[in-house]
């Protein structure tokens, strides 16, 4: 059996039909930058036709463009950010995070980081973490165009992140996952169930090391791109039975998770994560933590 | 911090900068806030607001740098639409493109380029003095936004 065909199995089995989906181009206006009405209004005098994404704040999809949306004045100037819709998810999950102190532990190349400095208004403190240097030359790039202020980036490993000495108000795990083939064509081919469990285990690493450093009352918000249950509804379920964390009803777009996983049965409350298989969107998987005994 | 004055006035303005909130790594700064001050420790790769870089005597600014003197009384041009998009792609400023001046018009001095919204999209040099010449190039670009596309395809 070919990979693609194991892993379109796998997805029935858990409960979806594989199709193949093009979503389309999605941004977000940075609302410090500008308002929102100016910048729709400018990029549609240039012949951009946007919808507004439903579910999203700040989110328009591109029904029509006849040149890139990454090169106009606008985005230069950085009043608006290229994000895929689902991707701009996860920041809006936190419950207030203005003046807070958050950690955006895999941070590169920054948007969901330029989203979440929005979502503070440049108050507070970002911590921003990734690895690749070069990465972090994007995530700094992204950082000054779209005028950033409260952000401290550092080449460490999410898994040190106890080594800054810092406990966090609200933590963002945008973890490194195994993506999915709706933004890569050539995913089947490149992907193999064991690629999966060992993103699988570097992700648990990841969450062992933001329950260390989150504060008592803090929140973390996990997400990956990953349709894979071994590094979603798997990790969580492993997450509330090893780390003293407990899943929070989020509000979102997106389907309840599975609490059954290949004939293994699961946390009852991983239901309250949410499972977007692609469609409109890409697929991705997302869920707030909370320390267990300091649930809202 | 003398490299920043010393590029600011440039623009026959000044801005001012706390320095006890001025952040000095290797050849570049950055201006922190009191919450950043607090938390930051050494080692970083980029914190609060990039100014610029210092580099073998000369200083290349930022653009958030940059914006911070727009905001301020200083040299500046304000181009049309299509000189707002050629700025960007790296080229001069032509003399019929440009719908306002304010502050310096003489040969030599720096002056921010400007859209018709008010935006900074960069900086250049007065190439010859504004109120004498009627066309051709006036302005040369030295730094504009479009950088950072070029940084995107430098980088990946």
């Amino acid at each position: 059996m070919s990979d693609k065909k194991k892993f379109e199995t796998r997805y029935e089995e858990l409960g979806w039909e594989y199709k193949d989906v093009k979503p389309r181009q999605a941004i977000r206006i940075n609302s410090i930058n500008a308002k929102e009405v100016v910048v729709t209004k400018r990029l549609r005098s240039l012949g951009i036709e946007l919808e507004k994404i439903p579910f999203l704040k700040n989110g328009y999809s591109i029904r029509k463009s006849k040149f890139s949306v990454g090169a106009t004045s606008e985005y230069l100037l950085g009043l608006y950010s290229i994000q895929e819709a689902a991707a701009q998810i996860p920041a809006t999950l936190f419950t207030e995070p203005k003046d807070n102190v958050v950690l955006d532990a895999c941070a590169a190349p920054g948007g969901k980081t330029v989203q979440l400095a929005d979502l503070m208004q440049n108050t507070g403190a970002i911590i921003a973490l990734d690895i690749e240097k070069r990465k972090l030359t994007a995530l700094s790039n992204h950082l000054e165009r779209c005028h950033v202020r409260n952000t401290i980036v550092y080449q460490i490993d999410a898994r040190q992140a106890s080594r800054l000495k810092v406990k966090f108000d609200r933590i963002l795990l945008d973890v490194s996952y195994s993506g999915n083939f709706v933004t890569d064509k050539d995913w089947f081919k490149k992907r193999t169930i064991k690629d999966v469990k060992r993103n699988a285990r570097l992700q648990r690493e990841i969450l062992t090391e933001a329950a260390k450093v989150l504060k008592d009352d803090g929140e973390i918000v996990y997400a990956t791109c990953s349709l894979e249950p071994e590094e979603n509804e798997l990790n969580i379920d492993w997450t509330i039975k090893n780390l003293k964390l407990q899943v929070e009803k989020i509000s979102c777009y997106g389907e309840k998770a599975l609490t059954s996983v290949f004939g293994k049965k699961l946390d009852s409350s991983i239901e309250h994560c949410r499972r977007i298989w692609p469609g409109q969107t890409q697929g991705f998987f997302v869920c707030k933590l909370k320390k267990r005994g300091c649930a809202q | 911090m003398n490299q920043i004055k010393d590029f600011v006035s440039r623009f026959q303005t000044r801005i001012s900068l706390d320095k006890n909130l001025i952040l000095k790594r290797r050849d570049t700064y950055f201006l922190l806030n009191d919450s950043l001050k607090r938390l930051i420790s050494k080692d970083i790769f980029y914190a609060g607001t990039y100014l610029g870089k210092a580099k073998r005597g000369k200083f290349f600014p930022s653009f958030n740098l940059l914006r911070m003197i727009a905001g301020k009384k200083a040299n500046k041009v304000i181009v049309d639409k299509k000189t707002e998009w050629l700025f960007i792609c790296g080229r001069d400023i032509f003399k019929q493109g440009i719908t306002e001046v304010m502050g310096s018009k003489k040969k030599g001095d720096y002056t921010l380029i400007l859209n018709q919204h008010g935006e900074c999209l960069g900086f250049g040099k007065i190439l010859c003095n504004l109120d004498k010449v009627k066309d051709g190039v006036v302005i040369e670009n030295i730094s504009d936004i479009g950088d950072f596309l070029r940084r995107e395809k430098q980088h990946g």
